[in-house]
């Protein structure tokens, strides 16, 4: 007799669990992090799963039901909802049938010059006083299209961005959830992730100050920069644990950029990078959560460092280091995701994606502590028949 | 690490700044203490919402 649902949904939390927590599943989990190629799947472009969120969510339950062997995925890879983005105005975000072609991902737009920085230089006392003053007052009107500074003339387009952003909030949460709980009464796959962490480093650097901007500033006020990681860290703990699983099964995810090796030295990361990021992961532990550290690029250099978390406190996803070296170093410590390359996914056959799966899951799986992923977020790029092949491949020889 | 003590997480107008309003409270102070700080926190969450995800 067929298995119900929820007969599934269990089968594929229980796998996913014990993965995460170094034991040895019945099989090796496919968790794949699928963005836009959701939407190829279900037959909808870039813009659609990135403006119409109802469709983004849409193309996950039907890749869900379309390809056998998901066990857990995320309920929205698209995370950025373009159209809650624009009820407040946004301007960093260019938009896929918009400023780009339709099947183009949205894409990120960083201030280019210290005049146009979301934060300036001279700043940080202010930021460090309290992060949640600037953010209304001075962040918000910066990345904004609508959004005035106080003692500026007030307008009506103020006032309903702030009205419309919070309740577009509201609304995507309460699609999400719903969601959550429809992939697992229609398709039975678990949703992988729950909150969202980034490290102090990495906000300032992406959100504030820009790449350049906290180049220059490690410099010349190096003290500042370290303070505004302090000071933001407790807001980034509050963030991810307000947004965290209720039972606690699910980690929080956690998306790394400017810690990478090609960005900055090993001391840099040492005095500016790991200390507060260290401290705002164990209080995630201690609350009873296991984070993903999405680590994109690479960070060999300073896998190490991440040996000082506690046992299982974390789940390494692993993007452009080699995976076995990854095992080597943080395998006995913690699971490991990750290991089918995007540009084979894109570019190879199907047949060399169940070949490169085998391999991966035997070297791996038979260890347990092993989720099987992309190296990254899969894309429009990603050819639909090698994704359905990784899937597959992991079901056929990912049992070990 | 010190923080400025001006620096709480998950509130954006706290409640004895909003009591200060009040030249009494006739009734259930939590009460209306409760509800003040839930939907604070909610927007306060809109903004760290939009700093962190979006």
């Amino acid at each position: 007799m067929a298995k119900t649902m929820e007969e599934l949904y269990q089968e594929r939390m229980t796998r996913y669990s014990k993965a995460m927590m170094l034991e040895k599943p019945d099989k090796v989990p496919f968790r794949p992090f699928a963005a836009e190629i959701a939407g190829k799947i279900a037959g909808y472009n870039a813009q659609e799963v990135t403006h119409d969120v109802d469709k983004a969510l849409d193309a996950v339950i039907k890749m869900c039901k379309k390809v056998d062997g998901i066990d857990a995925t995320v309920s929205n890879m698209v995370y950025v909802w373009t159209g809650l983005t624009e009820s407040y105005g946004t301007k960093y975000i260019r938009i896929p049938g918009i400023d780009l072609e339709v099947d183009e991902s949205f894409q990120y737009m960083e201030p280019r010059t210290e005049e146009n920085a979301f934060m300036k230089a001279d700043e940080y006392d202010r930021f460090i006083e309290n992060p949640t003053e600037f953010v209304a007052n001075v962040w918000m009107p910066r990345i904004s299209k609508y959004i005035k500074m106080p003692g500026e003339t007030n307008t009506m387009a103020n006032n309903m961005a702030w009205l419309r952003g919070g309740i577009a909030m509201m609304m995507y949460g309460g699609k999400i959830g719903a969601h959550v709980q429809k992939m697992r009464e229609e398709a039975g796959v678990v949703s992988c992730l729950d909150g969202a962490l980034k490290a102090p480093f990495d906000i300032l650097a992406d959100k504030f100050r820009g790449f350049r901007g906290i180049a220059y500033d490690m410099r010349r006020q190096p003290d500042k920069v370290l303070k505004a990681t302090e000071a933001v860290a407790p807001h980034m703990l509050w963030n991810a644990l307000g947004g965290a699983n209720a039972d606690k099964r699910i980690p929080v995810s956690h998306w790394m950029h400017r810690g990478a090796t090609g960005f900055f030295s090993n001391e840099i990361f040492e005095k500016f990078y790991w200390p507060s990021l260290k401290m705002v992961t164990e209080k995630i532990w201690e609350a009873g959560h296991q984070t993903i550290y999405y680590a994109e690029g690479k960070w060999g250099k300073n896998l190490q460092y991440f040996r000082q978390l506690p046992d299982k406190s974390i789940i390494f996803h692993c993007d452009k280091d080699d995976i076995y070296e990854v095992h080597k170093v943080l395998g006995d410590k913690f699971c490991i995701s990750g290991g089918v390359p995007n540009h084979m996914l894109a570019f190879a056959e199907p047949a060399d994606i169940r070949k490169h799966v085998k391999k991966i899951v035997q070297d791996f799986g038979k260890d347990g502590g092993f989720i099987l992923d992309a190296e990254a977020i899969m894309q429009q790029d990603v050819k639909v028949e090698n994704f359905i092949a990784m899937a597959q491949a992991c079901t056929e020889y990912g049992v070990v | 690490m010190m923080l400025d003590p001006k620096n709480v997480t998950g509130v954006t107008m706290p409640w004895e700044e909003k009591k200060k309003e009040y030249p009494v409270i006739k009734g259930d102070v939590e009460t209306v203490k409760k509800w003040w700080e839930q939907i604070d926190g909610v927007a306060c969450a809109f903004l760290w919402f939009v700093v962190t995800a979006m």
